[in-house]
């Protein structure tokens, strides 16, 4: 059973063999059909690598130096990348080695915290608008042109800058007033033709109540749009906080995040340019990776898809 | 047509109305005008506070309602937006800054249309191939860029690039420089100003068009018309260019029309980069100095442009599309 299972090859044998946990078969051959398919997209193979090498230098990163993103070597201020310091120091003298893995750390738990939210967000409310139809449907959509108009940006540096840039209130508001509405109105067209099916139908003669069908019926045929959203919305939410702690109106000091770090570089590009360089190279590797591993989960779990080639 | 369009418009008044207000609102939960005034040598009392902060309609000593009231009524009646805690007149703010950001924005925008689409036809009508492979690793690279990255990368290259020659051919701050005359100096003048925050813009910008044209134009290849097309005679270049592409260009026109917002947006990032003196930068001044109503001004001019941006989109799908009709 460990064997990957060429369906070409095997098709036979598993014709002759009904009996023969095809269940149990048919699921192994689902994943083993996904990871190839994601195999064969080098790309994202690569940025798959990158992705768990940066998570592995924000996890690992903070212990492998002997300073604190906080402490300050005074006998170091504004120093280039060096044996002691890695990656230089800023004018404070804080080690910018430890800066950027904290940094990222940040960057990171807020992105992945803002994608979980939004996905799930969006999900359920884009599908239940989709499913229950009538008033409901009308609300909501009616809410979403609305957000659309609302200036979220402004809402969103307005209210983190006066929270002192904790980074659970920056999350929060990224999901609740800058991300779902969006997301939610691509996945209402598509649950719009899932209602239609007779699945859902049967379930709904069978006497299952309507949000149960949502979550069970509908939301699980959109799940590979989900994964894919999921993965972009890493991105997204990255852009979103570096660009938000870049104005300063983001995560604050002595918290650090990738784009406090490249705002603060930014005044010294010319003088320091390592302090640039080092966060930059960081936030530009997160998120393309991202980005090739979101290509290549399309590939693999979308079935109209046509990059996938055989199987 | 004009009906239909009417009607939109009245419906993103409305929105535009209820969200403005709900932003003075928010603003006067988050900001607070007072606050400029602590902390000062020599202190002030706060009589003195009030007696700045009353006349421009900034003192939370007045409820809430009435200055909203006061607020609103001076916009209804007299198009009067308020002023800043300092007294900068908000109108003639939003009046100039206009123009500077839109001067970035504008050729921006046309260049990024322009280059995603010219790409997307090209690479889609050579599938799979060296190019098609080289544009697509490119744009999904340039597309993950951070705008910050992006522009603080070209900021490098252009500090080296005026190193390099000895001159400064590009500059990486401001908008214009003071005293040049002429119209050929200023025209150059302008062109070393804009040159690279329109490159930044650029840059991260085409890449989503790139790639919705490639894929529309690709679906729209392999449709029977197409095919048909080429069975009358066309070569395939002709029948891209005169079949596939009008179609696809529909959805294409959409999305630029719904980008104009964001490219506002993208702009108060490049704007901070370099030194332009646009809305961008305004927004970031506004939410630093308890600026209320500048605030709530930007949010009103940020929901107009989506709403703008909206019925051009509407415009766009029904001249395009044959097949939409609104009576």
């Amino acid at each position: 059973m460990s064997d990957m299972i060429d369906p070409q090859v095997h098709e036979k044998e598993l014709e002759f063999e009904p009996g023969n946990e095809p269940a149990a078969r048919k699921r192994m051959s689902k994943w083993t059909l996904y990871s190839r398919r994601f195999l064969r997209n080098k790309p994202a193979v690569v940025g798959i690598f990158i992705f768990l090498l940066l998570v592995a230098f924000a996890i690992v990163g903070p212990m492998m130096t002997e300073y604190d993103h906080i402490d300050m070597d005074f006998l170091n201020l504004s120093t280039g990348p060096s044996a002691e310091h890695w990656f230089g120091t800023n004018a404070s003298g804080n080690d910018n080695f430890a800066q950027v893995s904290i940094g990222l750390q940040r960057s990171l738990m807020i992105a992945v915290t803002v994608s979980v939210g939004v996905t799930a967000l969006s999900a359920v409310i884009g599908t239940a608008a989709a499913y229950f139809g009538g008033w409901t449907e009308r609300t909501i959509l009616l809410i979403i042109h609305f957000l659309m108009v609302v200036p979220s940006f402004l809402i969103l540096a307005m209210i983190s800058n006066d929270s002192g840039g904790d980074w659970r209130v920056i999350a929060f508001l990224m999901i609740f007033v800058v991300g779902w509405f969006f997301p939610a109105r691509v996945i209402w067209t598509m649950a719009l033709s899932l209602r239609e099916r007779e699945y859902v139908h049967a379930a709904r003669y069978m006497g299952v109540r309507g949000f149960r069908i949502v979550l069970r019926h509908l939301l699980p045929n959109i799940g590979s749009l989900l994964v894919i959203n999921f993965t972009l919305g890493i991105v997204s939410a990255v852009m979103t906080e570096t660009g938000l702690s870049f104005l300063g109106f983001g995560v604050k000091i002595p918290d650090v995040s990738l784009g406090a770090l490249i705002g603060s570089g930014a005044n010294t590009i010319t003088s320091a340019p390592w302090l640039f360089y080092f966060p930059a190279a960081a936030l530009t590797l997160l998120t393309v990776s991202m980005a090739l591993v979101a290509d290549g989960l399309r590939d693999a779990l979308d079935p109209t898809s046509a990059a996938g080639g055989r199987a | 047509m004009v009906k239909y369009l009417i009607r939109r418009f009245l419906g993103w008044l409305l929105m535009i109305v209820v969200a403005t207000n709900l932003t003075y609102f928010l603003a006067w939960g988050y900001l607070d005008p007072r606050s400029n005034y602590v902390g000062r040598r020599p202190p002030l009392s706060e009589q003195q506070i009030v007696q700045q902060l009353l006349p421009r309609n900034l003192s939370d000593t007045v409820p809430l309602v009435e200055r909203w009231w006061n607020w609103f009524t001076a916009i209804v009646t007299r198009w009067d937006w308020g002023v800043s805690p300092v007294g900068q007149v908000v109108n003639e703010q939003v009046a100039f800054r206009m123009w500077v950001s839109a001067e970035l924005v504008l050729g921006a925008t046309i260049l990024t249309t322009v280059l995603g689409i010219a790409l997307g036809v090209y690479t889609a009508s050579r599938q799979y191939r060296l190019a098609d492979r080289v544009g697509q690793a490119t744009s999904i690279v340039t597309m993950n860029i951070n705008i910050v990255v992006a522009a603080l990368g070209i900021v490098l290259l252009a500090i080296a690039l005026n190193n390099a020659v000895g001159k400064r051919i590009f500059y990486v701050t401001g908008s214009g420089s003071r005293g040049v005359e002429g119209f050929f100096p200023k025209l150059i003048d302008i062109l070393q100003h804009l040159t690279l925050p329109t490159i930044a813009l650029v840059l991260i910008g085409y890449s989503g068009i790139h790639f919705l044209q490639r894929s529309l134009l690709l679906d729209n290849i392999k449709a029977d018309y197409v095919r048909t097309a080429r069975a009358k005679g066309l070569t395939k270049q002709q029948a891209i260019r005169k079949h596939a592409l009008r179609t696809s260009l529909i959805p294409v026109a959409t999305q630029v029309a719904f980008t104009i917002p964001t490219v506002f947006t993208g702009a108060v990032l490049t704007e901070t980069i370099f030194a332009w003196n646009g809305m961008g930068r305004y927004f970031i001044e506004t939410i630093s100095n308890n600026d209320i109503h500048g605030t709530v001004a930007i949010a009103a001019f940020g929901a107009f442009l989506t709403a703008i941006g909206a019925l051009l989109s509407d415009i766009a799908v029904v001249v395009l599309d044959p097949r939409v009709r609104v009576s």
